[in-house]
């Protein structure tokens, strides 16, 4: 019933919404709007209708100005229904199991473009200038930063292969069969020559990285092909730049000349590796400059989007490839920041990547719906067709053919399922349509534009749907998840470690010796500036680990404290983890407000006591059964406000402390929280304030904390320690606070 | 390289070895080319010394171990073919081939390579890892930079989750559990050594 509910209210709004913004845009597109005419048709009760003429000799109490604020509220609109959008696809999940995403804000945008043309007016068009500016560069920046980069570097030839080479294939391929089918009399194509074909093919071949994502993410198909694919329609973006700059160029000329050819293949180079380095530079920048963003933690996020905003455009300027500039700055810059800014920073980059590529990636597929209503269309049956045909078959024979040749260097090779979901995935998408917007305007143009959309329907339309049954009659490896394990992680590098020895052994420089190579250079070199603080010589599998505990800590609070503890001792924050700065301790409950609880506690667990005593003093029936089940109560609660105190103040510890030792705290997931938070291995910061004097270990302590790294040793404690004297340190840490009365908002981030 | 035939007279039961490893005669002249290069004396073997003065080992935190490895217990000295059936360890994989008996034979094996990795690990050879060891890897790969007490929490974090049947040691089912998830074909793998 409730989301039943919920879903007709959902559509209520979409359709209120969807209703703004049919009017809106009548006034968008509209050249002449005066806001008589806007207010006419507006149904805002909120506003009355204000005559903002001359004719007005009172104040004005309540005016409308509509065109003031024109811009900015359509394009909210715009955005709000993009997630309204995205939300429902959630709500309703039957549709989104069959029909992927994509194809489903498609056809929104069909419908919205056809009321907006219903109502005779033009519906805005894809823009290639927003597109390539606004909406495409959030997605490529969060697939970059997130880029899987042991699997991507593995795989690194491969994917240039499919990328390069694939891509030229494809472009001859099409070009020249369609020039061949633009020979034959019945289609009247004679007018578009060899260049235009060219061109067209140069604009059609390129695999698109929105389309794979947006497909690819839904079917979570094992990582290599995700990788092989995406990387694909990432790196292939030089290769569509020059070759669609070349021929548009020749097409002006009407004549290839040679130096022309061997120009456009320097030019290859020049833009594909112009593109990285661009992004290398800032991507540098951005991590050196990381390093003294600790005194400023809040604005910590926007210098990761900036710089990376920053080499796409730059690389934009030069006619450089900016997609690769936004994956090299973003890869370079991941291990720096993220060893640099705080633990809230990582999540908020995290949060708003996600976040701006999600409603980018929705906003491109609503619009290219709309813009399929809108464009003008020279519909040409035969060589739409053809088109598609073609596309699929050099797809297929490219991949076929590639793979055979590169499959004598894989040392895993590439099986047929794999090659088939390879060359199946291979979607076109709204790059290849502003591409095709940014031609010329004449009558080729809008033959083109429509092919180019009924290819990017059909392969988001049709090979979309149909790859998620396939995947699963063909069987293909789905993507495992992997818990994060701390002995896979040691046993990696140790196989690491062995392989780059045999390789020196057998005198064979492959990639571990490489990858050896690159690891040292870094670390002598490269994180020592870049890496602020002690963090710069920290081992990797030394931050694994801490990442590792500090994840399993937040988990066991966050499962625990929701159930067991009363709200107000669950504020104690466990991720309060102390910085790299004097050692601070994490601040909990103020001490009277402990006292508090305490009291409470105990008077609340004493009224129960009482209670049972008095119940088995009456029911003289049950007395015996009554005694025993009321002491095992009894001692229960006992134990549990033993527990609760402990956890909660210093002086009451004292009293207790011998029951307390006698307790042993499980490493295990237990019922009661503070069993887990007090293991040792863990956040138990020992750096709390030092008025405290009853704890055992005092000897071991002191000398930690002079340590220069006594806040990150300190937090692993191994077992083999005293558990009570963790105990003690626990509640001393999480009672206690400490000198500094601030909270420290700043704790690093332990990547 | 003089042609294949009289090349494949100097190796010593080239076809004996080429049986048990897989490797073709092209990739056994290259190692034994390589093996020549090794042994600077030519004295037909190879021992310790010799491996000491390849470039990379001495930097490599468990360069001791690997050099170790190819010496069978008590000889210090490494003729041709024990090198050979060493190295067939890092063979890929062929995964197309029958999985009917020769493949378990195969030093190749994902099962093989393994048990060469676990015992690297292993060395008093008593079929599990037990702490000290762990403790001893841990120490070589993560050098100077960290504290003992951070040693001893990792190392008792892995044998925690590790260590199934709560022998308080990894035994290598226990290590072939823990790497399941891993590519063991790929990643212990060399490229050229096909």
């Amino acid at each position: 019933m409730a989301p039943l509910r919920r879903s007709s209210t959902l559509r209520l709004t979409g359709l209120l919404c969807l209703s703004f913004l049919v009017f809106f845009s009548r006034g968008f597109a509209s050249h002449d709007v005066v806001s008589e005419k806007s207010s006419g048709t507006i149904q805002e009760d909120s506003h009355s209708q204000a005559n903002s003429t001359a004719h007005k000799k009172t104040f004005p109490v309540l005016s409308f100005n509509y065109e003031h604020v024109r811009t900015p509220f359509e394009i909210s609109l715009w955005i709000l229904l993009a997630l309204f959008m995205k939300l429902g696809f959630h709500i309703i999940p039957t549709v989104s199991h069959i029909v992927p995403e994509s194809c489903l804000l498609i056809f929104v945008g069909l419908l919205v473009g056809g009321i907006i043309k219903a109502t005779g007016e033009q519906p805005p068009v894809l823009d290639s200038n927003l597109f390539f500016l606004y909406l495409l560069p959030p997605i490529i920046l969060d697939a970059g930063y997130f880029l899987p980069m042991r699997s991507f570097t593995e795989n690194i030839g491969t994917i240039l292969m499919f990328a390069v080479v694939g891509t030229l294939w494809n472009v001859f391929f099409i070009g020249g069969m369609m020039y061949a089918v633009c020979q034959i009399d019945a289609a009247e194509l004679a007018h578009v020559d060899l260049l235009s074909c060219l061109l067209f093919g140069s604009i059609i071949s390129a695999v698109d990285p929105v389309s794979v994502l947006a497909v690819f993410e839904e079917i979570h198909i094992n990582e290599l092909l995700h990788i092989l694919v995406f990387g694909e329609s990432l790196l292939n973006d030089a290769v569509t730049v020059v070759l669609y700059h070349l021929f548009k160029e020749f097409a002006h000329e009407q004549t290839i000349t040679v130096t022309g050819a061997i120009l456009g293949v320097i030019s290859f180079f020049v833009v594909s590796l112009g593109g990285v380095m661009v992004g290398v530079i800032y991507g540098i920048v951005g991590a050196f400059t990381s390093r003294f963003t600790s005194y400023s933690r809040v604005i910590e996020p926007l210098f990761v989007f900036l710089y990376s905003y920053m080499a796409y455009l730059s690389a934009e300027i030069f006619h450089l490839s900016g997609i690769m500039s936004l994956i090299a700055c973003g890869v370079i810059m991941r291990p720096y920041v993220e060893a640099n800014i705080s633990h809230k920073s990582y999540t908020t980059v995290k949060y708003f990547l996600k976040m701006w590529s999600s409603v980018s990636d929705t906003l491109i597929f609503i619009f290219l719906g709309v813009s399929t209503v809108a464009g003008p269309h020279t519909w040409n049956w035969i060589f739409v067709i053809f088109t598609v045909i073609f596309c699929l078959v050099s797809r297929v024979l490219g991949v076929i053919g590639l793979t055979a040749f590169i499959n004598k260097f894989r040392i895993v090779k590439l099986t047929k399922k794999d090659q088939f979901i390879i060359a199946y995935g291979g979607l076109r998408g709204a790059i290849a349509f502003s591409l095709g917007f940014l031609l010329d305007n004449d009558e080729i143009k809008n033959l083109f534009l429509t092919a180019i959309i009924t290819v990017i329907f059909f392969t988001v339309f049709v090979q979309g749907m149909t790859i998620r049954p396939l995947v699963e009659l063909l069987a293909v490896k789905k993507k495992k998840e992997s818990k994060e394990s701390i002995n896979e992680e040691i046993h990696t590098q140790f196989l690491d470690h062995l392989l780059t020895g045999i390789e020196d052994i057998c005198g064979h420089y492959g990639h571990h010796h490489w990858k050896d190579k690159l690891n040292r250079f870094n670390k002598t070199y490269v994180k020592r500036w870049l890496i602020a603080g002690e963090r710069s010589t920290e081992p990797q599998l030394i931050s694994f680990y801490n990442k590792m505990e500090l994840k399993q800590a937040m988990m066991m609070v966050e499962s625990g404290s929701a159930a067991k503890l009363p709200t107000i001792v669950s504020t104690v924050s466990i991720r309060n983890v102390p910085t790299k700065g004097a050692p601070k301790p994490s601040r909990a409950i103020s001490k009277s407000r402990e006292e508090e609880i305490r009291r409470l506690l105990r008077a609340n667990l004493q009224k129960t006591r009482q209670r049972l005593r008095s119940y088995s003093r009456y029911e003289l029936l049950n007395d015996p059964l009554e005694d025993n089940i009321s002491e095992a109560r009894f001692r229960k609660q006992r134990e549990m406000e033993r527990r609760m105190s402990h956890y909660l103040t210093v002086p009451a510890n004292r009293q207790e402390t011998p029951p307390v030792r006698k307790v042993f705290f499980q490493p295990e997931h237990k019922v009661y929280t503070y069993d887990d938070s007090e293991s040792p291995r863990g956040r138990a910061s020992p750096s709390c304030a030092d008025d405290v004097s009853e704890l055992k270990e005092t000897p071991e302590k002191p000398d930690q904390s002079s340590t220069p790294r006594a806040n990150r040793d300190a937090e692993l404690k191994p077992k083999e320690q005293d558990d009570q004297g963790d105990q003690l340190k626990v509640s001393r840490c999480l009672s206690d606070p400490g000198p500094n009365p601030e909270d420290d908002e700043d704790s690093t981030f332990l990547p | 390289m003089g042609s294949s035939s009289s090349s494949r007279n100097k190796i010593p039961n080239a076809q004996e070895l080429m049986d048990q490893t897989g490797f073709s005669s092209a990739h056994l002249l290259r190692l034994y080319d390589r093996f020549e290069c090794l042994d600077r004396d030519n004295r037909g073997y190879l021992s310790p010394d010799d491996f000491e003065a390849v470039g990379g080992l001495a930097m490599n935190p468990i360069g001791g171990r690997i050099i170790d490895a190819f010496f069978s217990s008590g000889q210090d000295t490494v003729d041709f073919s024990s090198f050979v059936r060493i190295l067939a360890h890092f063979r890929p994989t062929d995964r197309n081939r029958n999985k009917e008996g020769t493949q378990q034979e195969l030093p190749n094996s994902r099962t093989r390579k393994l048990k060469f990795a676990f015992q690297l690990y292993d060395l008093d050879r008593d079929g599990k890892i037990s702490r000290e060891e762990l403790l001893q890897v841990l120490r070589a790969m993560l050098g100077l930079q960290v504290t003992e007490e951070q040693l001893q929490s990792i190392a008792e974090r892995a044998i925690q989750e590790a260590d199934l049947d709560k022998d308080d040691a990894i035994s290598f089912d226990e290590f072939k559990k823990s790497l399941e998830k891993v590519d063991i074909d790929t990643k212990m793998s060399i490229g050229f050594l096909k």
